[in-house]
């Protein structure tokens, strides 16, 4: 899909990952990553579990630390120790699998907290954000209730609308739907293809197909931590390049 | 006080009657009523906790003690005695203490006739030596009520002259709660001397001292509460910072939380108690014993809640900290306003079992002389040889331990059963929801 507004961004990336390494103890996951992501893109990461897309993700905002390697965000170097993290984060929003409510908090007050504390918004400035959102994600009317009592695709969109809140330049989804019920997928599908024609740049880690071939500005599919191949949705779908790709869509069922 | 007094007076009178013996002999003529002086009459003190407090409705005894001139011939005194106050008869001691020093006992030969509340004495002889004539009524009981009990006395002379003792002091008798006034009267009851004739429920359960004890004991639970109401919230914010000490990044600050732990968990409470009440006085450092009690219950106390904290922290789910800190917040952020309001939601249950340890354990205080519920339960058993005071406080004890163990298990329930509360058909009715959303 066209971004034009991004495209004067003088083919600037927003986030430029280079040469990146990760390994935990002896194993290696990340081996050697090169990827530029362009403001306003849809970037789909696609492959099969252990492949490394999830640890690719979390290196984004250093949940996980890379071991070697650059990922320089809006033109920062952000691996630099000397980087303020809290900081770079509050520009990069992240939905996890698991969703990760705070249990012990309402909707509001779930995407409420971080506006207060870390960008310092009022209490009133933050609950008109949070409704605005919360109504964005199609829960205007579950404020008030507690994760405990959403299903798992409202609590994934409460999710969505917590980090929306703190108004990211990339939004970062660590499959997020892979936790949810089949009928409740399509909700939070939706929500995400939605923030997708709004112009949001997405790094989309996945196991819809579907989503991928709709929405993906790019598909990007790793294994054995590298990047295998890339291209539009058509490229990668179509006509992969690599064997292995073809085999995994295949296995996967690339049809819809 | 009182006993102080009533020698001042003693000495006084005695000094009095020296100075009459001087200069008064012949000169001054005294009157026939100074013949017989009062030197005092007291009660015998017959309570346990103070040495100085006469008792109503408990045996006691009163000596009655006053001087004789030479030569007077007392023939026959007659005590009156408080009205309300019974006394034996049988056992009276009636003794003529003679010399300078009032050393030299002469048992005097007497008949004793009792009416009413007069006790006659007359003397086979009738005195002539200068001394003091000091007579003990035994199996004397005050009125339960108590108050000031007067003793008045009559004397005839050889000369057939009847004459009264002035200025005797009152005994002044502390009246009887309720529930000694209650066990005594139990104690007088067939059905309770019946039960108490079993050697194993008289040991354990006297009725007379199960109510005697009861209000004794309750000092010692408001004490061993108040103990734990001042220890136990202090021990919350000490185990919360052993705990974030412990989650520290910093070896060091790691170190010195896991140490103390460590000593305080691995060493037995008593032994703390011991080294803390015995081993600051002998440095120098004067503590009173109740806030020194609190500290060390505390000090105790933290480090198990360090535990309780740090496995409840641990328990929470990675995810809400890498939710929190991908929304851009602090570790401290994270962890005040994401992490420990959900952990203490979790330790709750944990953390009243340890009220409910720390409640217990203020018994081992009883040890070096906090007057908690044991120790109070102690002095009963020290006077009395029965058990039942500790059983009066075991029963203090549960009362706080029960209903709180009922509490701990419901909470367990309600954390384990999660946080779905309320409008229970959500589910269902999200679900098609969602659909129609899609």
């Amino acid at each position: 899909m066209p971004n034009n507004v991004a495209a004067s961004a003088a083919e600037e990336p927003i986030i430029r990952i280079v040469d990146l390494h990760k390994s935990f103890g002896e194993t290696d996951v990340l081996k050697g990553i090169s990827l530029d992501i362009k403001r306003g893109e849809v970037v789909v990461v696609l492959g099969p579990s252990g492949s490394g897309k999830s640890t690719m993700l979390r290196c984004l905002n250093r949940l996980e630390e890379p071991t070697a390697g650059q990922i320089i965000f809006e033109g920062e170097d952000i691996t630099q120790p000397k980087t303020n993290i809290n900081k770079v984060r509050e520009r990069m929003g992240m939905v996890f699998q698991q969703f990760n409510l705070f249990p012990h908090l309402d909707a509001l007050h779930n995407v409420m907290l971080a506006q207060q504390k870390v960008l310092g918004r009022s209490k009133d400035e933050a609950a008109k954000v949070a409704r605005v959102q919360l109504e964005r994600v199609g829960l205007g009317d579950r404020t008030d209730y507690f994760p405990g009592e959403l299903s798992g695709g409202q609590q994934q969109r409460v999710a969505i609308a917590r980090a929306l809140a703190m108004d990211p330049h990339v939004m970062l989804f660590d499959e997020a739907t892979s936790a949810l019920d089949p009928e409740l997928v399509r909700g939070v599908l939706d929500v995400m293809r939605e923030l997708a024609q709004g112009g949001m740049t997405m790094v989309v880690v996945t196991h819809e197909m579907g989503f991928a071939r709709d929405v993906a500005d790019r598909v990007v599919f790793m294994e054995g931590g590298v990047v295998v191949e890339q291209g539009t949705p058509e490229q990668v779908f179509e006509h992969p390049k690599s064997e292995r790709t073809r085999a995994f869509i295949g296995e996967v069922g690339g049809k819809e | 006080m009182r006993t102080t007094r009533r020698r001042i007076t003693a000495a006084f009178i005695a000094f009095a009657l020296c100075l009459s013996g001087i200069f008064g002999a012949s000169a001054l003529a005294p009157s026939q009523a100074s013949a017989m002086d009062i030197v005092r009459c007291t009660g015998r003190p017959n309570s346990d906790d103070d040495k100085t407090t006469i008792m109503g409705a408990t045996q006691s005894r009163i000596t009655f003690e006053a001087s004789v001139a030479k030569d007077e011939g007392v023939s026959e005194l007659t005590l009156h005695i408080p009205d309300g106050t019974t006394f034996g008869t049988d056992d009276l001691q009636v003794t003529l203490l003679t010399g300078d020093d009032l050393m030299t006992r002469t048992e005097v030969a007497y008949d004793v006739a009792a009416d009413g509340q007069d006790l006659a004495i007359t003397f086979d002889e009738p005195i002539m030596q200068e001394g003091h004539l000091n007579v003990i009524v035994y199996d004397v009981f005050f009125p339960q009520a108590g108050g000031d009990m007067q003793v008045e006395a009559t004397y005839k002379l050889a000369s057939g002259a009847e004459e009264t003792v002035e200025d005797i002091p009152a005994i002044s008798v502390t009246g009887i709660s309720a529930t000694e006034a209650l066990s005594q009267w139990l104690s007088e009851q067939s059905w309770v001397q019946a039960w108490n004739s079993n050697r194993f429920l008289r040991l354990f359960f006297d009725p007379t001292i199960l109510v005697t004890s009861f209000p004794v004991v309750l000092n010692g639970f408001f004490m061993s509460i108040a103990v734990v109401a001042v220890a136990f919230p202090l021990a919350i914010p000490l185990g919360l910072a052993l705990a974030l000490m412990r989650l520290s990044k910093r070896a060091v600050i790691r170190g010195i939380a896991t140490t103390y732990v460590n000593l305080v968990r691995g060493t037995p409470l008593f032994l703390q108690i011991y080294i803390a009440f015995f081993g600051l006085p002998l440095a120098g450092i004067d503590i009173p014993n109740f806030p020194l009690g609190v500290v060390v219950m505390c000090m105790n106390s933290g480090a198990y809640m360090c535990e309780i904290y740090r496995a409840g922290i641990l328990s929470i789910n990675k995810g809400q900290n890498e939710a929190a800190r991908s929304l851009g917040m602090t570790r401290a952020q994270t962890m005040i306003y994401v992490i420990l309001p959900q952990m203490f939601r979790i330790v709750i249950p944990n953390l009243t079992s340890e009220f409910i340890v720390l409640y217990k354990d203020t018994s081992l205080l009883a040890a070096v002389g906090v007057m908690e519920l044991v120790m109070y339960a102690r002095t009963i058993v020290a006077s009395t040889g029965s058990i039942t005071p500790y059983i009066v406080a075991a029963v203090f004890y549960l009362i706080i331990t029960l209903p709180l163990s009922k509490v701990t298990r419901h909470l367990e329930e309600r954390v384990r059963g999660g946080r779905k509360r309320k409008r229970a058909g959500s589910r269902s009715d999200d679900a098609a929801k969602e659909v129609a959303h899609a």
